[in-house]
């Protein structure tokens, strides 16, 4: 340790041991320790003996993906899915979704109001439901956030996730929803949403967002927020920091009187300021009884949004901002959402409850003046 | 790498409309020579800001020029409606078995409800018939704005190469209105399908019957309803009906929807030619809005005591872009218009043409049931008053009550009148 309680570290190459400042960027993006060097010259020199280190944690990375379980998918980036565990179960006495117990897992309740426009208003008394169930959400959430962290498997994200949620008496909303097979979406770096948890550990550099919604006493709560794994570029601050900056503008503008049409011109405008794009192919949606319902939320400028905000509508506004293009494609597991050009993409969401003058942030989170994780 | 690049700098090769996915070559001033993928667009409200991808490492060969990203075509998808017996299968059957050039895909009996996995296409080109299959997938219905059907369709054609048409063939007594609104994709999402209108098919021998006979719960039957919102109507199986009855079914359909046009048919022969390219929602037809005024003081129709009519409305002035969308949320989301009767009018179909403040183009209104979108069209011919015309479907509609809250929204008449 130097005087001033900076550990410093020394150069790599053998035989160098001058005081080293600099990191090989493959080593980081890798998660591989302490490849520090003094100079560039220095590092040149040894190159050819320091690129197997990278060649080797490649290999033996993907030794949990030797699965490879689409030989002819053309991945759009370098993220590949690894084995997922078995199913978790959610013990009996906890309220159940109608669509957990299908073996499809298609929610009867939802199709049957598909296709309508009109939103509810809920009651006081649902408006209570909701705040609990939000508020659980949050905890659940805060629980995930906790663990994740580099070398922390997604899976592992979702065990914690799948037993907070029980341990409020809550049941995880995307389990067997449409037969998704986890607890929760952890969404990582070039995925958009939906992406299943699996045996593939985060890694320093990586930005990955958590998906919770929880269902408490006949009631959903849904937020999600992008985390940084460890020190990530400059272009991953800006993406996430713009994608949070996105949402709470769009919430600013939430009152009665205000179309829903409206929410997406608000966050295409920001996006676009910093040079990003809106992914159009998925919505914020409403949310109470029914995981997804009306109003339909699209966060593009002119969309054809059906509906005005009315005091007792509870939906959620969560935009998808991405540093390239806003295509999207799906991976062959029929759910996992990827940039078409494989570049990152970043995402916030919060349950919202149009109040008489406002709007109240259900899912909010109660410490730290409500500022999100990638800010701590 | 992300660029940002003002518009109308001086990097710009080219000044004008930039299209999404066009190419572009930094000035000749600049020293870095590389091409540009435009990504994102420039907001409506003048913030000029094109987002522009620089690849990684710079060219050693000089870039290429300027290179126009080819116009996709888009593929117009139909809806077919119409009872069971009317016809509808014949005439996709001949559609299908014809000898045209055009390589055409007939979807019979939509994609019904549940959640089945497949559905099966049939594909006519050049007088060969196959059958492919849509996949529909499951996932993800949850929060995706674009319906799986539609999604399934650009899959196959991604894997198969484009159709020239799509026809898609709803059950008997199903409310076309519904299926059109999912395939009245927003632009925005770029999808390779429009909806191009929907045709509705008629047993001339039936039609009086099944357009007359009353629900026991009162409500509009579907006949009515499949022919009110119909860009085009087929009367067919005239062979099977004498001309006083066929004058009669034509002006009860007439009464209903003033705006389609009628084709008489013998089991459903006609030219795939008049059935095409309706683009009844991305145009507006200006001379068939004329036919239907002059048709308005021809001799007097049979006036069945018909709710849903057809109404046309012109008055002079402009809207503010708010009145434009007060207009469309009081008549199509609110329904808080009440006629001298009592009743609130109940829209179906509405197009028009408006004048907007501010607005140097014709901003054409279209709606179906609730979703409505309007958009800037051409300019205003020259020397033409403004004004803001419209037709409208539906039930209870009083052309009095439309036209005065139509006035109460204008803000600016011309002053000059022809």
């Amino acid at each position: 340790m130097s005087a001033n309680g900076v550990s410093s570290h020394v150069c790599e190459t053998n035989g160098c041991g001058a005081e080293a400042k600099l990191q090989c960027p493959t080593c980081i993006k890798l998660g591989i320790q302490g490849s520090y060097f003094c100079s560039q010259s220095c590092f040149k020199g040894s190159w050819e003996t320091h690129k197997v280190l990278h060649k080797k944690t490649r290999a033996s990375n993907s030794g949990l993906s030797q699965y490879n379980p689409w030989p002819y998918y053309m991945f759009t980036g370098s993220l590949r899915p690894y084995p997922q565990s078995n199913k978790r179960e959610v013990p009996p006495p906890i309220g159940r979704p109608d669509y957990a117990d299908d073996p499809n897992g298609f929610p009867a309740s939802e199709q049957k109001l598909r296709g309508t426009t009109s939103i509810k208003c809920l009651s006081d008394e649902e408006i209570e439901g909701m705040r609990v169930a939000c508020k659980l959400a949050r905890e659940v959430l805060d629980a995930g956030v906790n663990v994740a962290a580099a070398g922390v498997t997604t899976d592992e994200i979702d065990r914690v996730v799948h037993e907070a949620a029980v341990d409020r008496e809550c049941y995880p909303s995307p389990l067997n929803y449409h037969g998704f097979p986890k607890s929760c979406c952890t969404s990582i770096n070039e995925v958009i949403c939906h992406g299943i948890p699996d045996m593939r550990p985060l890694q320093k550099g990586d930005i990955c967002n958590i998906d919770v919604t929880v269902y408490h006493r006949d009631y959903h709560g849904d937020l999600n927020e992008t985390l940084y794994i460890g020190e990530v570029s400059n272009t991953a601050k800006n993406l996430v920091k713009t994608t949070w900056e996105c949402l709470q503008k769009s919430i600013e503008i939430v009152k009665p009187g205000v179309k829903y049409r409206d929410v997406g011109a608000v966050i295409q405008k920001h996006a676009h300021s910093q040079g990003f794009s809106v992914v159009r192919s998925y919505c914020g949606h409403g949310i109470h009884h029914l995981f997804h319902t009306a109003p339909s939320v699209p966060h593009y400028a002119k969309n054809k949004a059906v509906g005005i905000m009315k005091p007792g509508h509870s939906f959620t506004i969560e935009p998808m901002i991405s540093e390239g293009t806003w295509k999207d494609e799906q991976w062959p597991d029929n759910w996992t959402a990827v940039t078409a050009d494989g570049k990152l993409s970043a995402q916030f969401e919060e349950t919202l409850l149009v109040t008489e003058t406002g709007v109240e942030v259900l899912t909010r989170r109660r410490e730290k003046s409500g500022q999100p994780y990638f800010m701590d | 790498m992300n660029v940002v690049i003002k518009k109308g700098c001086k990097l710009w090769n080219r000044r004008g409309e930039i299209a999404l996915g066009q190419r572009f070559v930094r000035g000749k001033k600049s020293k870095r020579h590389c091409p540009i993928t435009v990504l994102g667009m420039p907001d409506d409200d003048n913030i000029a800001m094109v987002v522009g991808e620089v690849p990684e490492q710079d060219d050693d060969d000089e870039a290429p020029l300027l290179v126009d990203a080819p116009e996709l075509p888009r593929v117009p998808v139909t809806i077919l409606s119409g009872y069971l017996g009317a016809g509808k299968t014949t005439l996709l059957n001949y559609i299908l078995t014809q000898q045209h050039n055009k390589k055409v895909a007939v979807i019979l009996n939509e994609f019904g409800e549940g959640s089945s996995i497949e559905k099966s296409l049939n594909v006519g080109h050049a007088g060969e018939l196959y059958e492919e299959w849509l996949e529909l997938r499951n996932g993800c219905l949850c929060c995706s704005v674009k319906d799986n059907g539609v999604k399934a369709i650009e899959n196959l054609m991604k894997k198969r190469g484009k159709f020239d048409y799509i026809l898609l063939e709803t059950t008997g007594l199903a409310d076309p209105g519904p299926i059109a609104s999912l395939f009245w994709v927003d632009k925005q999402l770029e999808s390779e399908v429009y909806l191009d209108g929907i045709i509705t098919v008629l047993d001339s021998k039936y039609a009086q019957k099944n357009i007359t006979e009353k629900r026991p719960d009162g409500q509009v039957n579907e006949a009515v309803r499949q022919v009110a919102l119909a860009d085009l109507l087929i009367l067919n199986k005239t062979d099977l009906v004498d001309e006083a009855q066929l004058q009669f079914t034509t002006q009860l359909v007439r009464d209903i929807n003033s705006s389609a046009p009628i084709i008489n048919t013998q089991r459903c022969r006609v030219d795939l030619d008049k059935l095409l390219d309706l683009h009844a929602y991305d145009q507006f037809d200006s001379q068939g809005y004329e036919t239907i005024l002059e048709g308005r003081f021809e001799q007097g129709s049979p006036h069945l005591d018909q709710r849903v009519r057809t109404v046309t409305v012109e008055v002079w002035g402009s809207v503010t872009q708010k009145g434009l969308d007060t207009l469309a949320e009081v008549l199509l989301w609110e329904r808080s218009l009440v006629t001298p009767s009592g009743e609130h009018p109940l829209i179906y179909r509405m197009k028009g043409l408006v004048s907007v403040v501010g607005e140097e183009r014709r901003v054409m209104l279209q709606a179906v049931k609730e979703l409505y979108e309007a958009e800037p069209v051409d300019a205003w011919p020259p020397s033409s008053p403004r004004s803001c015309k419209f037709i409208i479907i539906g039930e209870n509609l009083d052309e009095g009550t439309i036209r005065q809250f139509l006035c109460s929204l204008i803000t600016e008449t011309s002053i000059t009148l022809p």
